[in-house]
């Protein structure tokens, strides 16, 4: 038995950001992390990743923007938010007032955007920040950063310039060598990856009245478990060829889930879909995660992935 | 960091379901903790293994039992049709801000399974001995839900009640009633003309709003819609903050 003093949970996601569980919550699944301090400690996540920033305040798309699928959920939402400027004024002073650590979540439209945005960042003293180059869900922009290897090398590599903090890069699956986009993204200076953002995809719901179909169609990004097996296909790869943590993403709702990205090759996971459906779920994960160190004797996330390699 | 005053997630038994019309049901269960609600607030139930929680107007609280109106729609409402009593369910609620009541005559106008949410506020008003009248509108006889008490009925189909929709009839109970305000749940199309109506006649009005929701907390930005604003436009969430909205607020 490990004595409960000497477990260790804590990651280590570069640039001295340390988080103390590699238990995490999704960019656009949490808000800023208040809206779900009224269901548990929040605290007891290893860091929480804020809705994604934009230079100007975005309203969003219009039209429906959710739709249920089979083992998931489609969102085209369009990153809408208030905007760096009133984020930084009104959202951040509490951010650093909670006490938990946290990694703001930026998205651009040109590469202009994203230097200016590392800039803000810098000058905030932001610890962490995931570059979104990865929704599917904004007409220009954003994805295009992703999907292309030497677009996204001088986007990561300028904004690395601007920003000192611990920068993670979050992978679209949705284009064909993820292993080559993970390697530049590397390359131009990325302390760690998440994988993966939404799949592109279509919904279509067709109502027979009055004696003619009426349809409608919701594209956009594809969640949930449904899309599980192809993230840990994405990690799996990827953590072939690199060095950095690699911060698993899709359809985690409990620990063994979490496992399974441990097991594929990530460092930590960031908990997305799951959080609507059950509220306190990554928090019951970070719980989980504890006592089955504890209960086995793992010492710590280190030893746990090297057990999680199975035999 | 906020302190939550009460707990928004809970476990509840089901005390009682039934069906009340053609395609709706009516269940009432009890939370196994504290919970409070007034009326125009939600429930978000789990429905098994679906990706998303559906939200559902509170229909009636008495202090211990909730009751919810539901209509046959898709697959979160038949998994909740196929629970039977002592089966435990599991919500978040009540959200949403809920109408505001004042002390004036109130004119309450419900439409399909949009009179839940009227039907719970006019319980609370009579309460309160605040004058209200309640007019709902179905598609027709065998749509009208058993045990929802509503002043006046109208059917689109003239089999019980008044012929014809509901909207028809707002000028007129506005003329009779004389209401000092208006609270409305129910399609768009009977909203957004409840809300001119009202608007014409000078008479405040809030609206119940429904909409596709995932997380119903106001964090995914997924159930907005468009409000006026001082900049002209801007979203608003329906599941945070409505669903209750001023009529005249609303971008239709």
């Amino acid at each position: 038995m490990v004595e409960i003093q000497d477990l260790k949970t804590s990651v280590d996601l570069g640039r001295g950001f340390v988080i103390k569980n590699p238990i995490m919550t999704a960019s656009g699944t949490f808000g800023y992390c208040f809206e779900y301090a009224r269901f548990y400690d929040i605290k007891k996540l290893g860091a929480i990743v804020t809705k994604a920033i934009t230079l100007e305040p975005r309203a969003g798309n219009s039209g429906r923007r959710i739709f249920e699928t089979c083992g998931g959920m489609i969102n085209r939402i369009g990153l809408e938010n208030v905007g760096v400027e009133r984020f930084m004024a009104e959202k951040l002073p509490l951010l650093n007032k909670g006490g938990m650590d946290f990694v703001i979540n930026i998205a651009g439209s040109s590469l202009e955007e994203y230097v200016s945005l590392a800039k803000i960042c810098e000058n905030h003293k932001i610890r962490a920040t995931e570059l979104n180059v990865s929704c599917p869900n904004v007409k220009s922009g954003c994805l295009e950063f992703g999907t292309d290897e030497k677009t996204l090398y001088g986007l990561v590599s300028q904004v690395r310039d601007e920003f000192s903090g611990c920068l993670i890069v979050k992978l679209t699956p949705n284009v064909t060598s993820v292993e080559k986009i993970a390697e530049s993204a590397q390359k131009a200076g990325a302390d760690a990856v998440s994988a993966i953002n939404t799949l592109k995809g279509t919904g279509i719901k067709l109502t027979w009245a009055k004696n003619r179909f009426i349809k409608e169609t919701v594209s956009g990004g594809l969640s949930g478990r449904a899309v599980k097996p192809v993230a840990l296909g994405v990690v799996s790869r990827i953590s072939q060829v690199l060095d950095i943590p690699i911060i698993g993403i899709g359809g985690i709702y409990d620990l063994a889930d979490a496992f399974e990205f441990l097991s594929a090759g990530a460092s930590a996971v960031q908990v997305g879909t799951a959080n609507f459906t059950h509220p306190e779920c990554a928090g019951c994960i970070a719980d989980d995660l504890h006592d089955f160190m504890y209960e086995n004797g793992i010492r710590s996330i280190e030893d746990l992935k090297e057990k999680l390699k199975g035999e | 960091m906020q302190v939550a005053k009460l707990k928004k997630h809970h476990k509840a038994k089901i005390i009682s379901i039934k069906q009340v019309s053609l395609t709706q049901y009516f269940m009432k269960f009890v939370p196994l903790d504290d919970f409070s609600s007034k009326p125009g607030q939600f429930v978000s139930i789990l429905c098994g293994g679906l990706t998303l929680r559906r939200p559902f107007s509170i229909a009636s609280f008495d202090g211990n039992e909730i009751g919810v109106l539901f209509k046959l729609k898709g697959k979160g409402t038949e998994f909740l049709s196929n629970l039977r009593v002592g089966d435990e369910i599991d919500f978040v609620g009540a959200v949403g801000n809920g109408f505001k009541i004042e002390n004036k005559r109130s004119l309450l106008i419900g439409a399909g399974v949009g009179v839940a949410p009227v039907f719970y506020l006019k319980t609370e008003l009579e309460k309160m001995q605040i004058p209200s009248l309640l007019i709902s509108g179905f598609q027709t006889e065998k749509e009208i839900p058993e045990g929802i008490e509503c002043d006046k009925i109208c059917t689109d189909d003239g089999t019980a009640g008044l012929h014809g929709s509901v909207i028809n009839y707002i000028r007129n109970m506005i003329e009779e009633f004389k209401p000092e305000k208006i609270y409305a749940c129910g399609p768009k199309i009977v909203l957004q003309n409840t809300a001119e109506i009202a608007q014409r006649y000078k008479i405040p009005c809030e609206v119940a709003m429904e909409k596709e929701m995932a997380c119903s907390i106001g964090v995914c930005r997924g159930c907005v819609i468009k409000i006026k604003d001082k900049n002209g436009e801007k979203t608003a969430s329906v599941c945070q903050d409505g669903p209750v909205f001023n009529g005249e607020a609303v971008l239709w």
